[in-house]
């Protein structure tokens, strides 16, 4: 019964030694729900949205496409040629646009900033002139020289055309 | 970063260049009515203009800097 309480004792300075530690890793859902996130989408040309409050964003990182909702971990990252998806509050169909590329930064505050060179929304895409743009940097990259700027030009035409036509349903 | 590891950058081209060319790929796939206005975005044009004894020459619209005397 020594042995029983010492343990009960043990495990009790623990569990308040751990209180504060356990206090600030909890976090409050309620206000997390209501807050929600806050999407602020540009390019040069126009910003498509400034502050505005919508549930979730589904972004086409370089490094893989992920979902950002409110209180997502800060995140910077580059996108790459594809399709960005804006889920309103209140809505199941998402908003897209195709995405030549840019930056996504997620701050701590739930605002995320996107900033995209073009940006275009998928019923304005031609299946036709991609297709034929992706086969026209296909014959490019193959008859330019192995590490030069022609090669790389045509790489860039034919992930950007590839991308594009899965967007509309072609696999190029 | 020393060692490039894109093949963008392997190739000699800056992120600059790499994303406004996507751009430009991205806004050649579209379809007309959207195509042109998209194309709009990527024109330019400069002003050309010489400094004389501390006053400003008249200003010349070219469309590609070599026209205007620098070299690129």
């Amino acid at each position: 019964t020594d042995q029983k309480f010492f343990t009960m004792m043990q495990n009790t300075i623990l569990r308040r030694a751990a209180a504060p530690l356990l206090r600030r890793t909890f976090s409050s859902a309620p206000e997390a729900a209501a807050s929600g996130m806050t999407l602020n989408f540009s390019l040069p040309s126009e910003t498509i949205y400034a502050g505005a409050k919508v549930s979730q964003v589904i972004v086409p990182g370089a490094a893989g496409e992920y979902g950002v909702t409110a209180d997502h971990v800060p995140v910077v990252a580059q996108l790459q040629a594809g399709v960005l998806q804006i889920m309103h509050e209140g809505s199941n169909e998402a908003e897209k646009y195709f995405v030549a590329g840019g930056f996504s930064i997620t701050h701590p505050n739930s605002v995320t900033d996107i900033s995209c060179p073009e940006a275009v929304k998928i019923d304005d895409i031609d299946s036709a002139a991609v297709s034929s743009a992706f086969e026209a940097a296909k014959s490019a990259f193959a008859a330019a020289e192995a590490g030069s700027a022609d090669q790389a030009l045509a790489q860039i035409d034919m992930e950007v055309n590839k991308a594009m036509g899965s967007a509309v349903g072609l696999s190029l | 970063m020393s060692t490039p590891t894109t093949f963008w950058r392997i190739a000699g081209m800056s992120y600059t260049q790499y994303v406004t060319r996507a751009a430009t790929a991205v806004r050649n796939g579209l379809k007309e009515p959207a195509k042109t206005k998209a194309l709009q975005h990527e024109t330019f044009s400069y002003n050309a203009a010489s400094w004389e004894a501390g006053k400003i020459g008249p200003k010349k619209q070219v469309n590609k800097l070599t026209n205007a005397g620098i070299s690129v």
